[in-house]
């Protein structure tokens, strides 16, 4: 369950829902209330509204806390520099330019661990992988001049037609940035 | 009589939302009112060009024509129509609470240089300069080098650019700093008393300053390219201007910092104007300490949170700007949480009475803290990697700058019988609320749900799984156009409080 909220950007969209939806409730129910229920001053003592002030911030800060804290294993950044010193890891470049892609290899293995090293020659490309079944599992933005390549390092888990595409607008053929790995 | 009014009183019906009397208030009216009104036609315009783009896509007119709506649509709606709206509605309100003219030469020049920058720039567009309101840096001089657009057009453009940039970085600030700590008062236009310890004062002073300070490097390196494409500055002395990280990072610290200054901005609007709306008259916030208090940590933790847009740069960006964008974004948060706390326990301590005007600023409120909610989420190390360059992304920048706007439609409700002498028409007001609000959740699902389908955002060549998100695009874009229509109409129906 987690790994999937981390792993698949529908996980995002629940995270999102869980922030969202309490939300809505309180302050629907409260605008409720204090609009047409009984419009007037609430007689609730002081006290209580610092009770409240506390329990929210410190809820809000557990909420941040465990949401980010359990994300630090899946964020790519701490992936790849885990896998840095990882013989198995096979390292591919990716050149981008406008509006193609060169890849030194594009046939993988289900299984296969793979360091993605991506760099653009003329203006802002991105390199973004999408499963088979349409899901972006990453995207990487290429500054050009940026200094050093943007890297990934993604396992193949499924076989099948990946596709490739950028994702940051680069002009009148950016739609055509396109380009498909095979995985088998 | 005013230049304002005149000009008001010569367009047709988007003039009918302000028909104002000359009296003495006129200083802190007249303007205003013409840079709302002005707004709106932008709007109405852009709004076409919305709806515009999934029919594109529909009857696959190609991407040519989606690319110029989508750089007219996203250029007009952040600056001509969010932007300019908001100037329109804090001039007055720091006019009419300072006592301080608004129709100075920094008020006129801020409405010529604005308008007529999204004028050239859409020129430019219309001529083939499509760059988007990102402008993507380098693109422009790489798509005129490879003859995607000439030179002229990249010229023409910029200057427009330029033009607008000066009226938000420097013109507008400007004039607020002075009203607030420079001009004489005038007690006459003194309506609505305020200090300079006001959260809404506060909030305010906090988000020009932020333009200023953020967009003056950006108005440097940009300033000098201009110069340089006018021939006035060899090309030895901008080589480090066009560095492509030098501009992306100065535009997006900027860029970054423009949203979250537009927020802080009607944050501190919101705080002054719901006491005022209390059912126990009390015009009282729950607590002033902490409403500045959560603009405070707004306004400190947003300045460097900018990093979460440059993520997967990875290791281009060392992670440990990424981590540390992560966590002052989240942070941000908290001032949001702080903000929501204060607003409802006020609510709960006195009650409010329902007018149009509270119900949309409400409205507005709600829909800033959904979006708020989207963006934390995508500034997650983890999720923006899956996320950036989706229709999330994109999604998050467009309704941020609706919620922004309906707040601001919400303030412009509450001052228009000061404004005009005129009261709004109530019903029409709550149907077009009620409809804003329908189609905002519509629009808003619809590109965050469409983001995490993988969906990517700029792409002018949708695929056959994408296109049930342009239906809904289409559904709830007709919606909100509807909405804007109605509440353009409470305006135009509104009745003279002399009778
Ligand atoms: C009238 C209903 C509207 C519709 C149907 C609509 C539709 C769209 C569409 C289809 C996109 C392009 C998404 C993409 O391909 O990346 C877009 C982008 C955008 N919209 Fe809207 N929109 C509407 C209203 C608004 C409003 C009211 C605002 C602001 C106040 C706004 C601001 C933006 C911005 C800033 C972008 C981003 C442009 C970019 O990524 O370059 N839109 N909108
Ligand atoms: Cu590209």
């Amino acid at each position: 369950m987690i790994e999937y909220l981390y792993t698949n950007a529908w996980g995002a969209f629940i995270v999102l829902l869980m922030f969202q939806i309490p939300f809505l409730i309180v302050f629907f129910h409260i605008v409720n209330k204090k609009a047409f229920i009984e419009s007037k001053p609430g007689k609730t003592r002081p006290e209580k509204y610092s009770y409240y002030r506390y329990s929210w911030i410190a809820l809000v800060l557990v909420a941040f806390v465990v949401v980010n804290s359990a994300s630090i294993k899946y964020m790519p950044t701490v992936v790849e520099a885990n896998s840095a010193s990882d013989p198995n890891v096979k390292n591919v470049d990716v050149t981008a330019s406008s509006w193609a892609f060169q890849f030194s290899e594009r046939e993988f293995n289900v299984g296969e661990t793979v360091r993605f090293k991506a760099k653009s020659t003329d203006t802002v490309h991105s390199f973004a992988l999408h499963h088979p079944d349409g899901n972006l599992l990453f995207t990487l933005m290429l500054v050009p001049g940026a200094g050093t390549e943007s890297a990934v390092v993604h396992t193949f888990t499924v076989p099948g037609e990946y596709t490739v595409r950028c994702l940051e607008y680069c002009g009148i053929a950016h739609h055509a940035m396109k380009n498909t790995f095979t995985v088998m | 009589m005013s230049a304002a009014i005149n000009i008001i009183d010569k367009v047709p019906f988007f003039g009918g939302m302000f028909q104002i009397e000359s009296n003495e208030l006129n200083p802190v009216n007249t303007w205003p009112s013409l840079m709302a009104m002005t707004s709106f036609i932008w709007f109405a315009i852009a709004a076409i060009l919305g709806v515009s783009m999934p029919a594109i896509q529909f009857m696959e007119l190609g991407s040519n024509w989606y690319y110029q709506n989508i750089t007219l649509h996203g250029a007009a709606m952040a600056f001509p129509f969010a932007f300019q709206l908001m100037v329109a509605m804090s001039l007055h309100r720091a006019g009419a609470c300072l006592g301080k003219r608004a129709d100075d030469i920094f008020v006129s020049l801020f409405y010529v240089f604005m308008n007529l920058g999204a004028l050239l720039l859409t020129v430019a567009v219309l001529l083939g300069f499509h760059v988007t309101y990102t402008v993507m840096f380098p693109l422009p001089l790489v798509g005129a080098s490879m003859g995607q657009w000439s030179m002229g057009t990249l010229v023409l453009g910029f200057s427009g650019i330029a033009l607008v940039l000066t009226s938000m970085i420097f013109i507008y600030p400007i004039k607020i700093l002075k009203m607030s700590f420079f001009e004489k008062t005038d007690d006459t236009l003194q309506v609505a008393e305020r200090t300079l310890k006001d959260p809404g004062m506060i909030g305010m002073i906090m988000g020009v300053l932020v333009l200023l300070v953020t967009g003056t490097p950006l108005m440097i390196v940009a300033g000098s390219l201009l110069l340089h494409l006018y021939g006035i500055f060899p090309a030895a002395w901008i080589g480090w201007a066009a560095e492509p990280v030098v501009f992306e990072f100065v535009f997006y610290i900027f860029a970054h910092n423009l949203m979250e200054a537009m927020a802080i901005m009607i944050i501190g609007a919101v705080y002054a104007t719901l006491p005022l709306c209390t059912a126990d008259g009390s015009r009282k916030l729950y607590s002033d300490k902490i409403a500045i208090l959560a603009l405070w940590i707004l306004l400190v933790t947003s300045v460097t949170s900018f990093f979460h847009h440059f993520f997967t740069m990875y290791p281009a960006l060392p992670s440990t700007f990424a981590y540390h964008g992560n966590i002052m974004s989240y942070a941000t948060g908290v001032g949001g949480a702080l903000t929501i706390f204060t607003i409802l326990a006020t609510i709960w301590k006195h009650g409010i009475i329902p007018t149009p005007a509270l119900f949309l600023i409400l409205g507005g409120f709600v829909m800033y803290i959904l979006d708020g909610a989207s963006a934390i989420v995508i500034s997650n190390v983890a999720w923006n990697f899956k996320l950036h360059g989706t229709m999330w992304a994109g999604g998050h920048a467009m309704v941020v700058l609706i919620a922004i706007s309906a707040l601001w439609m919400g303030m412009l409700y509450y001052h228009y019988p000061l404004m005009t002498n005129r009261t709004i028409d109530d019903s029409t007001a709550r149907s077009s609320i009620k409809y804003l609000f329908i189609s905002y959740i519509g629009l808003f699902y619809t590109f965050i749900a469409a983001g995490a389908a993988g969906m990517p955002r700029r792409n002018g060549a949708w695929e056959s799984d994408w296109y049930i998100y342009g239906v809904f695009m289409i559904i709830f874009g007709v919606m909100l156009i509807y909405a804007f229509v109605l509440y353009f109409l409470s305006l135009t129906r509104s009745k003279s409080l002399d009778y």
